[in-house]
């Protein structure tokens, strides 16, 4: 027998003849399988042929198991676009055709034996009400084939052999991306391999913010106005450069990636719900970086449930004065306008009455963080995603110019920022491969220095597998968000695809940091050792811009009304 | 002014160098490769001075694979004007060596009438360290190598050159061949607007049949080895056991 499976590699092709055709059939079977799935959901959650909110939330685990179900089976249809896009270019090479495979055939397997929404939660064909007829007509010769043949150790050996020999490109496997995105992704790796990891842990220790120089860097390379149309001093681009800049910079560090997150919401909300004048404006300074924006949405008492905030507006002549309590403000102190959610409509209690200011504030200091009148705040110290900090503020009689009310008509603001949904999702699914594909680096880095009984780690196989698979998922995830994004760019509706995107790119970020700390053992534990912040980044990413299981509801939700 | 600038396509320095299994040279089959980091920095050489208004056009030129063709998009994404790309081979695996490379350049410095040739000292390929000198010889011009400083004034180039031992100041006259040394300057990062603009900016194609010139190889490689890896080491007893060691089996002191 060879030993550790090594050089089982050299014996067989582990690839399967017919790859795309065997995957093509499966995407068929499981979209079959997929609206079996939603027509029995949906039965549960209705009454009288309409959903019921009552009953969606008693049936939560067969409506979230839906949704990553539905996520799955999208990831696979983006998977098999983007393997018959490759072929079609002649470049879909022997490291493409493993992740495929192994994609494929771990996915396929999880679905018939269990998806993980988590660690320990999976839905499984059963809790979804699905029958055992249902899933033998889901398992063609096909599906079958690729659930046992797909991910076998021999493949991900191959796929492990072809990343040691990659070492230094860009991705594991090609993009399927135009090459212009792919020069903009060399240049912000080149920038965050140069300016942005050589500092990124120190700047977590010393939980201080990203320096000034990095944003003015970040500005001079055109991050801020990436997507904001030319005619407002942006450079029109698409949010497929968006999500490559953003992987590379979250790559260096999630903060440093998180930078031109605020920036795109609050220019999202400006192009969705701005007047001319509030877009010329505004829009010119948010693109140049000259203003820094900050997104106070979130209150002590609403998170999720945000329609219910309790923040007040009330007008004072033209102007408006802003009294409440927000939360979870990141980078609050230093920036200089806030996208800021009140209540102006005091006899409501729903999203119907909230209204979305632009509210310009004075940039603290380290001495004096919030120096504008009426206005304080406290830092929360956290345990990631450091580097522009969180803050807690309050607001006593805030003073706000009657002009800065978003479109300049109350009551929009929910609606307003619901519109900037999509772009934050598809952005954060894209900092969230980024996080993931950094534990992957670091991972893969400590695997081949490291040597133990004789050999380099990444030589055992339950190391090698880890490496592996994170490769795998990265690239899942990757496709599902440059699919977004391409919707997004298109301007068709995509809350769906963005919605699936993040959800999954969250879980992939978390897995693969936590895995990839696996590997450097006792190290990895060690607050000296990179991973150990990569671990807390990754972290959030399920929690921020819509937290799991609410992301699994929306996602859900949709997938009722499309049914 | 106008100023030429030769880049070539290299491995990525960030990629660990593997040597094919027949010794026959590197595996470069799906190596991530780069801009020549020295070719860089000829560019970033190059744009300052147009900055500084003291030239008006910077033409970037590669010779090799159709894959160049990136690099230069690198190049032309940094700011330079326009390209042109000499595909000498189709095989990834063949490096045109330096003498039919100054011979290329030459017959494109002939067409252009640049003021002023900047190259990197050597590639990081193969570090022959010899196009930018062998090209001065077959154009008769004044050579100033290893620059880490550059000034031009009047029908000169100040030239600060890296040599053994510390630093020469020398006075070329123009037109010149500058090869430039790591410290020259900083590259910039192609920023997004710049990144855009670079697949407007025109490239040209051209074949060594274009310029005359055989691109024939004349070196042969005789085997490719990976450097020996590092012994295990001993440890000494005493600082006297130690210099007995250094003596007689180093044979350094």
């Amino acid at each position: 027998m060879p030993k550790d499976g090594l050089t089982l590699t050299t014996q067989h092709d582990p690839i399967l003849p017919g790859l795309t055709a065997l995957t093509s059939d499966a995407v068929r079977a499981a979209t079959t399988l997929l609206s079996q799935a939603q027509a029995t959901v949906k039965d549960r959650v209705s009454d009288g042929g309409r959903v019921v909110a009552a009953l969606v939330d008693t049936h939560q685990g067969a409506a979230h198991g839906l949704a990553w179900l539905a996520t799955v089976v999208e990831s696979l249809r983006q998977m098999q676009n983007w393997a018959d896009s490759l072929v079609a270019h002649g470049t879909f090479g022997k490291t493409e055709q493993l992740l495929q495979q192994l994609a494929f055939g771990e996915y396929l397997n999880q679905i018939i034996g269990g998806i993980p929404m988590n660690q320990t939660e999976f839905v499984r064909p059963q809790d979804m009400g699905l029958r055992a007829q249902d899933i033998a007509a889901f398992q063609t010769p096909a599906v079958m084939l690729l659930c046992q043949q797909g991910n076998t150790a021999p493949a991900r050996m191959a796929l492990v052999t072809a990343l040691r020999h990659a070492q230094g490109s860009a991705t594991f496997g090609a993009s399927g991306l135009e090459d212009e995105l792919e020069m903009i992704r060399d240049q912000f790796r080149r920038y965050a391999q140069e300016k942005v990891i050589p500092h990124a842990h120190q700047w977590h220790l010393d939980d201080s913010l990203i320096p000034m120089e990095i944003i003015e860097e970040l500005s001079e390379m055109g991050v801020f106005g990436l997507t904001i149309p030319e005619e407002f001093g942006g450079l029109g681009l698409p949010k497929a450069a968006m999500v490559v800049v953003s992987e590379e910079l979250s790559r260096g560090y999630v903060g440093v990636g998180s930078l031109g997150t605020r920036s795109e919401i609050a220019a999202e909300l400006i192009l969705c719900g701005g007047t001319d004048a509030q877009k010329a404006h505004w829009l010119p300074k948010l693109a140049s970086g000259e203003i820094l924006p900050t997104a106070v949405f979130t209150e002590p008492n609403t998170g999720s449930d945000l329609g219910a905030l309790r923040t007040r507006a009330v007008k004072d002549g033209d102007d408006w004065r802003v009294t409440g309590n927000k939360t979870w403000i990141t980078h609050a102190a230093r920036t200089h306008v806030m996208t800021l959610l009140a209540r102006t409509d005091p006899n409501t209690t729903d999203y119907r009455g909230l209204s979305m200011f632009l509210a310009e504030k004075i940039p603290g200091s380290d001495d004096t963080p919030f120096p504008t009148p009426g206005m304080t705040g406290g830092e929360i110290e956290v345990l990631g995603y450091r580097g522009m900090k969180e803050y807690e503020l309050a607001f006593d009689g805030f003073h706000v110019k009657g002009e800065n009310l978003l479109g300049g008509v109350e009551g929009q603001g929910f609606k307003q920022l619901m519109q900037t949904f999509e772009s934050a999702r598809i952005q954060t699914a894209a900092r969230a491969i980024g996080v993931a594909q950094s534990a992957l680096d670091l991972g893969l880095r400590y695997a081949e220095d490291r040597k133990q009984f004789g050999k380099s780690l990444i030589e055992f196989p339950r190391v090698a597998d880890k490496l592996a698979m994170m490769a795998v998922e990265i690239t899942v995830a990757r496709q599902l968000t440059y699919h977004s994004a391409r919707e997004k760019d298109q301007d068709r509706r995509c809350d769906l695809e963005a919605g699936m995107a993040k959800l999954l790119a969250a879980r992939v970020a978390w897995a693969s940091a936590d895995n990839a700390l696996q590997i450097h053992g006792g190290n990895g534990f060690a607050l000296e050792y990179a991973i150990s912040r990569v671990l807390c980044d990754a972290r959030i990413l399920n929690i921020f811009e819509g937290a799991a299981e609410i992301q699994a509801q929306v996602i859900a939700r949709r997938l009722f009304e499309l049914s | 002014m106008k100023i030429l600038v030769p880049v070539k396509r290299v491995i990525d320095y960030n990629v660990k160098v593997r040597v094919k299994a027949d010794g026959s040279g590197v595996d470069l089959a799906n190596v991530k490769m780069s801009m020549n980091p020295f070719d860089e920095i000829a560019v970033e050489a190059a744009l300052r001075l147009r900055e500084a208004g003291q030239a008006d056009e910077i033409v970037v030129v590669s010779i090799g694979v159709k894959q160049s063709q990136e690099t230069l998009r690198t190049a032309l994404a940094m700011g330079a004007d326009r390209a042109i790309l000499i595909e000498a081979t189709t095989d990834v695996q063949t490096d045109i060596e330096p003498l039919a490379v100054a011979k290329l350049l030459a017959a494109v410095v002939a067409q252009e009438a640049p003021g002023l040739v900047i190259c990197g000292k050597q590639a990081i390929d193969n570090d022959m360290n010899a196009t930018g000198q062998m090209l001065s010889a077959l154009l008769g011009w004044s050579q100033a190598t290893f620059a880490s400083e550059l000034a031009i004034e009047g029908d000169s180039a100040i030239v600060t050159r890296e040599v053994d031992g510390g630093l020469q100041t020398i006075k070329v006259s123009m037109p010149t061949i500058v090869t430039v040394d790591l410290r020259l300057n900083e590259p910039r990062y192609a920023s997004l607007p710049n990144i855009m603009k670079a697949k407007k900016k025109p490239l040209d194609e051209k074949t060594p049949a274009d310029y005359g010139v055989d691109v024939s190889p004349r070196l042969a490689v005789v085997k490719t080895v990976e450097p020996a890896g590092r012994k295990a080491g001993v440890k000494v007893g005493s600082v006297d056991e130690l210099i007995a060691k250094l003596k007689d089996e180093a044979g350094v002191i």
